[in-house]
C-alpha cells in the first residue's frame, strides 16, 4: 500500500462531496418523476427537417412553430425561429429550452439518449417517415396533419399536392429513348467527384423529372472514379446551388478530367438547383419536378 | 508493495504549492459543477431549485428533467471524462518520458475510433436480436472494445521476454494507427450520408448523449483507473531517470508499465466510448500543472484529475450555451481553447527545456 | 557480506561480451574495473546490478540477486549510471530525493541536503536539473546515489556503491573530490565498485583492480600487483610504462609514444 493520505485528501474530499451531491439528488429525482404531467394541446411545435417544416407551413400552422433545425430554411421567414442544430446531434436541453410540447421530426433524429430525455419531459415526439415518391410525400402530410390535429387541412393539402405532383410527373414523362442521362454530383471536393447512385433523393427526383440516373452501379452517394464518370456518359450534370465547393463554377467543372469527355461537357449542360427544393420531398416537389424537367430538356420541352 | 514514506525537507515551495493547488483545484471543480448546473439553454437554475427545495415547493416536470436527466448526468460524465483524459495524458507522458505523449500512443485512440466507425457504419448489419440488445450503446461498446483491443495488441507486440519496450510500442502504435486509418477509410467509403455525419460528430466528441446508464457504465472503470494511477506517482518519477535507473532505485518497472498501460486503456477507453474524441485535455492539463507546481507525479496525477474534470465541465458549459438552443461538439471547444494554450506553453518553454 | 560474481557470461546477440568473468569485492574496499573500450567493463557492471540478462551467479551480501525484488536490491546498493538524462524539469533536490525514497534513509529528512553538501552542490538545491552543466549533473546524480545508501553500514550489513565511470565528465578538482567521496564510503565500511578509465586515479584510490580485456579478466589484485608494464600493455594493446615515483610509491602510468 502507498501512504497517500496527505496528498490525496483534497481529491478524496472533493470526489466524496461530488458523490454525496449525486447521492442526494438521484433518489430525489426518482421520487420526483412519479408525479407526471397532464396531456398537452401541442400549441408549441419544434419542427426538425426541411420538408417537415415546409409541410407545417403549407398546412397554415406556422404560428404553432416555436423552433426549427438547421435544415429548415424555407420559407425564408422561418429562419427567424431559434435553430436547435443538426438533426442527428440534438442537444436535449437546447430542445427543451424552446419549450415544445410536440416535436415533429424526420427519420434519424438523435442521439438516442437525448430523445429519451426529451420524452421524459412530457414532450410528444412524432417521427415523419422519409419519402422518395409522391405517395411518400402524401404520407408525410398525413402524419403531420394528424400530429397537429388538423386532418381537414391535411386532406386539402394532400389533394392539392397530389394533383400537382401527378400532373408534373405526367408532363415530365417521355419515351425511354428520348430520356437524358443525368449525373447528380454531390460535391467536387479536392477534384474528387462524389455522385449519387440509386436509392437516393437525387435518384428519385431525376426519375420523376423524366431523366435517367447516369449511375446505377451503387447505392447512395459515393466518390466515383474518373473513368466511371466517362462510362456513365451523362448528358446533364445536376448539382446543388449552395456555397462552398458545391458551387464550383462551370469552367472549372467542365475542365475536370472526369467530366471533360462527357456529353454534358460538350454541350456545357449543368443544372444547379436549391438543395431543399430539389431533395426535400415536401410540398414543393412538384415545382422541383417541373423546374428540373425544364432545365434538363429546355424550357420549351 | 513497499511502504514508502514521504517525509523530507520542503524544497523551495513546490510541494507546498502543489498541495495548495490541490485545494484550489478541488474548489474550482465544485464551482464548475455549480456553474454547470446553473447555466444552460433553458432558464432552469440551480439557485431557484435550491430556493424551491428550501421552501418545500415541488419542482416542475421541466425542472426535474433538465436538472436530473440532462445536466447532472452530463456533469458527472464531463467530470469522469475530463479526469480520465487528463490523468491518462499525464501517465502516458511519464511512461514515454515525453511531454508530448498522449493516450493515442498506446493504440487506444486508433482502436476506439475504428470500433466506433465500424459500429456506426456496420451496426445496421447486426442480427436484429443483438441490435435490440445493445441498441444505442453499440457505438460506445464497440469503441471501448476497440480501444482495449488496440492497446492489448500493441502491448503484446512490444513485450518480449517479459519486458515491454516503450519505443517498440510507439512505433507499433504508428503502424496500428495507419492500419486503423485505412480500415476507417474503407468504412467511410461504404458509409451513407447520415453515417458520415455521425462519424464526423463522433470524432469531435460530445457530452450531449450523456445518460445515467453511461455514467454508471463508465464511472466504475474510470474511478478504478484513477485509483490505480495514484499508485504510479513514485514509479513515474523514477522513470524520469530512465528505465535502468528506475529499477536501481527499487521500482518494479515492468509491473508499473503494465499498470500504467492498463490504466490508460481503461480510463481513455471508457472516456472515448461515452464521449467520442476529445482532444487537448490530455496534453494541456499536465503541462499547465507542471508549470504551476513541478513534475512530481505524486501530486501531478491527482491534480490532473481535478483540473481535467474542471476544464471539461467548463468546456461543456461553453459548448451548450454559446449557440443555444443548438450546441457545439465539445471537441471543438477544447481544441479552440487548448491549441492556443499549448502553443503558448511551447513558446514559453522554447529553448529552456528540451522536449 | 561481499559482492561476488561467478563465471559471468553475457551475450549481445551472438557476440559474447563477457566470457566467464569472476570477481569478488569486499566491503571496506574500493574495487576498480579497468580495461580498454569494449572490454566488457560496463557490461560486467550491468550484470552486477541485474540490469541485463546474464549467465552465472551474482551474490550480494550473501543473497543471490537474481531472486531479489527491485526494492530489496535498492536498499542494499545504489547505482550511478554513465550518463543521465532527465525527462521532466525536476529540481536538483527533487532528483536527490528520488534516491532517498529508494533507500533506507527515507525517514531522515536531512539526508538529501547532506548528500548535496557532500558533493558541494547544496546551493544548487532549487535549480532545475536541466540547467546544470554535464559535470554538475554528474555530481547531483552521485548525491542521489549517496542518499540512497547514506549509511555505509546499516544493521550490520554493508551498503554498496556501483559507479559507472563516475569521473568521466569532471574537471581535475572534482575528479579528486568524487574519488575521495567513494574512498571515504569504503573506509566507513561500505563497498565500492567503479568502472574507471583513468588509470592514475585508479592507482591512487583503488584498493583492488580488475583488468578486463576482450570480455575476460586479465588480472585482479592491488594496483601495485596489477599495474605492470606487461599486463597493461597487453590489456590496452599499446606501449605503457609504469613507474612508482617516491615518496608514496603509487604506480604512475605513462603512455610511451611510438616515435618514428
Amino acid at each position: 500500500m502507498f501512504c497517500k493520505a496527505g496528498k490525496s485528501g483534497g481529491f478524496a474530499a472533493c470526489s466524496g462531496l461530488l458523490l454525496s451531491i449525486f447521492g442526494a439528488l438521484v433518489p430525489l429525482n426518482v421520487s420526483a418523476q412519479q408525479s407526471t404531467g397532464v396531456p398537452t394541446p401541442h400549441a408549441d411545435v419544434l419542427s426538425i427537417g426541411g420538408s417537415v417544416t415546409e409541410i407545417v407551413v403549407a398546412l397554415g400552422e406556422q404560428h404553432r412553430l416555436k423552433a426549427r433545425d438547421t435544415t429548415s430554411s424555407y420559407p425564408p421567414e422561418i429562419t427567424a425561429l431559434p435553430d436547435v442544430g443538426y438533426i442527428r446531434a440534438l442537444s436535449p436541453e437546447g430542445v427543451l429550452s424552446v419549450g415544445p410540447s410536440l416535436i415533429l421530426s424526420e427519420e434519424g433524429a438523435g442521439p438516442m439518449e437525448a430523445l429519451d430525455v426529451i420524452r421524459a419531459a412530457d414532450v410528444d415526439f412524432v417521427e415523419v417517415p422519409n419519402a422518395l415518391d409522391a405517395e411518400g410525400i402524401l404520407r408525410k402530410i398525413d402524419v403531420i396533419g394528424a400530429a397537429l390535429d388538423v386532418p381537414d387541412k391535411a386532406s386539402d393539402l394532400k389533394d392539392e399536392v397530389g394533383q400537382a405532383l401527378a400532373s408534373a410527373i405526367g408532363d415530365a414523362e417521355r419515351p425511354e429513348a428520348e430520356k437524358k442521362r443525368v449525373l447528380f454530383v454531390l460535391s467536387t471536393e479536392g477534384g474528387k467527384i462524389n455522385a449519387s447512385g440509386t436509392g437516393t433523393e437525387a435518384d428519385a427526383i431525376i426519375r420523376m423529372a423524366g431523366g435517367v440516373n447516369a449511375v446505377t452501379e451503387y447505392d447512395g452517394y459515393k466518390q466515383i472514379t474518373d473513368e466511371a464518370v466517362g462510362l456513365a456518359a451523362p448528358d446533364v450534370i445536376l448539382m446543388m446551388k449552395r456555397g462552398g465547393n458545391h458551387g464550383a463554377d462551370d469552367d472549372s467543372l467542365f475542365e475536370m478530367p472526369a467530366i471533360r469527355l462527357t456529353p454534358a461537357a460538350q454541350t456545357r449542360s449543368v443544372v444547379r438547383m436549391d438543395a431543399l427544393l430539389l431533395l426535400g420531398f415536401g410540398p414543393r416537389t412538384a415545382e422541383a419536378v417541373r423546374d428540373l424537367n425544364a432545365a434538363i430538356y429546355g424550357e420549351g420541352a | 508493495m513497499a511502504v514508502i514514506t514521504d517525509s523530507f525537507i520542503p524544497p523551495r515551495d513546490r510541494v507546498a504549492r502543489a498541495r495548495a493547488l490541490h485545494g484550489l483545484l478541488a474548489a474550482a471543480l465544485l464551482v464548475a459543477c455549480a456553474l454547470s448546473l446553473q447555466i444552460g439553454a433553458t432558464d432552469v437554475r440551480l439557485t431557484t431549485l435550491l430556493a424551491k427545495l428550501a421552501q418545500g415547493q415541488d419542482l416542475s416536470q421541466m425542472e426535474r428533467v433538465v436538472l436530473f436527466d440532462i445536466r447532472l448526468p452530463r456533469l458527472a460524465m464531463g467530470a469522469l471524462v475530463g479526469a480520465a483524459l487528463a490523468v491518462s495524458g499525464a501517465v502516458m507522458q511519464g511512461l514515454f518520458r515525453n511531454p508530448l505523449a498522449d493516450p493515442g500512443i498506446v493504440g487506444v485512440g486508433a482502436g476506439a475510433g475504428l470500433g466506433a466507425i465500424l459500429a456506426i457504419v456496420l451496426g445496421g448489419l447486426l442480427p436484429l436480436s443483438l441490435a435490440g440488445l445493445v441498441g444505442p450503446y453499440l457505438v460506445p461498446i464497440a469503441a471501448f472494445l476497440g480501444g482495449w483491443g488496440g492497446t492489448l495488441l500493441l502491448y503484446k507486440v512490444a513485450t518480449r521476454h517479459g519486458r515491454t519496450s516503450v519505443a517498440t510500442m510507439l512505433l507499433a502504435g504508428i503502424a496500428l494507427a495507419a492500419l486503423a486509418g485505412a480500415l476507417s477509410g474503407v468504412m467511410v467509403y461504404i458509409a451513407d450520408d447520415n453515417q458520415l455525419r455521425d462519424l464526423t460528430f463522433w470524432g469531435l466528441g460530445s457530452l450531449a448523449g450523456a445518460s445515467w446508464a453511461k455514467v454508471l457504465a463508465a464511472g466504475p472503470l474510470v474511478m478504478l483507473a484513477l485509483a490505480a494511477s495514484l499508485t504510479l506517482g513514485r514509479g513515474l518519477n523514477g522513470l524520469a531517470l530512465g528505465e535502468a535507473t528506475a529499477a536501481h532505485i527499487g521500482i518494479d518497472v515492468q509491473r508499473m508499465k503494465s499498470i500504467a498501460i492498463l490504466t490508460v486503456a481503461g480510463a481513455t477507453g471508457a472516456a472515448v466510448a461515452v464521449a467520442g474524441g476529445i482532444g487537448f485535455i490530455g496534453i494541456v492539463v499536465p503541462h499547465l500543472l507542471r508549470l504551476a507546481s513541478g513534475p512530481d507525479h505524486r501530486t501531478l496525477l491527482p491534480n490532473a484529475a481535478l483540473l481535467g474534470a474542471t476544464l471539461l465541465i467548463l468546456a461543456d458549459v461553453i459548448a451548450r450555451v454559446v449557440i443555444a438552443p443548438a450546441e457545439l461538439p465539445i471537441g471543438i471547444v477544447t481544441a479552440v481553447l487548448g491549441a492556443p494554450v499549448f502553443l503558448w506553453i511551447l513558446l514559453k518553454r522554447r529553448g529552456m527545456v528540451d522536449l | 557480506m561481499s559482492l561476488i560474481a561467478e563465471d559471468i557470461r553475457v551475450f549481445y546477440g551472438r557476440r559474447e561480451a563477457l566470457r566467464g568473468v569472476s570477481l569478488r569485492a569486499e566491503p571496506g574496499e574500493f574495487t576498480a574495473i579497468v580495461g580498454p573500450n569494449g572490454s566488457g567493463k560496463s557490461t560486467l557492471l550491468g550484470a552486477l546490478t541485474a540490469s541485463l540478462p546474464y549467465a552465472g551467479r551474482v551474490t550480494l551480501n550473501g543473497r543471490e540477486i537474481d531472486g531479489l525484488q527491485p526494492w530489496e536490491l535498492s536498499s542494499e546498493r545504489a547505482v550511478l549510471p554513465q550518463a543521465s538524462r532527465l525527462a521532466f524539469p525536476f529540481t536538483v533536490l527533487e532528483v536527490v530525493r528520488l534516491g532517498v525514497q529508494a533507500g533506507t534513509a527515507g525517514d531522515r529528512p536531512e539526508v538529501p541536503m547532506q548528500a548535496l553538501a557532500r558533493v558541494g552542490l547544496a546551493h544548487y538545491a532549487e535549480r532545475t536539473f536541466q540547467e546544470l552543466s554535464g559535470g554538475e549533473a554528474q555530481r547531483v546524480m552521485l548525491a542521489r546515489v549517496l542518499a540512497q545508501v547514506w549509511s555505509p553500514i546499516e544493521d550490520g550489513r554493508p551498503r554498496w556503491l556501483l559507479l559507472d565511470e563516475p569521473v568521466s565528465s569532471l574537471d581535475i578538482a572534482h575528479q579528486l573530490q568524487v574519488m575521495e567521496i567513494a574512498r571515504d564510503f569504503a573506509r566507513a565500511g561500505g563497498g565500492v565498485i567503479a568502472v574507471m578509465h583513468d588509470l592514475n586515479l585508479t592507482a591512487m584510490f583503488a584498493d583492488r583492480v580488475a583488468v578486463l580485456a576482450e570480455g575476460q579478466r586479465l588480472a585482479f589484485g592491488t594496483p601495485r600487483e596489477v599495474f605492470s608494464d606487461g599486463i597493461l600493455s597487453r590489456a590496452y594493446g599499446c606501449d605503457l610504462r609504469v613507474s612508482a615515483p617516491p615518496p608514496v610509491g603509487t604506480p604512475y602510468i605513462l603512455p610511451h609514444a611510438a616515435t618514428a
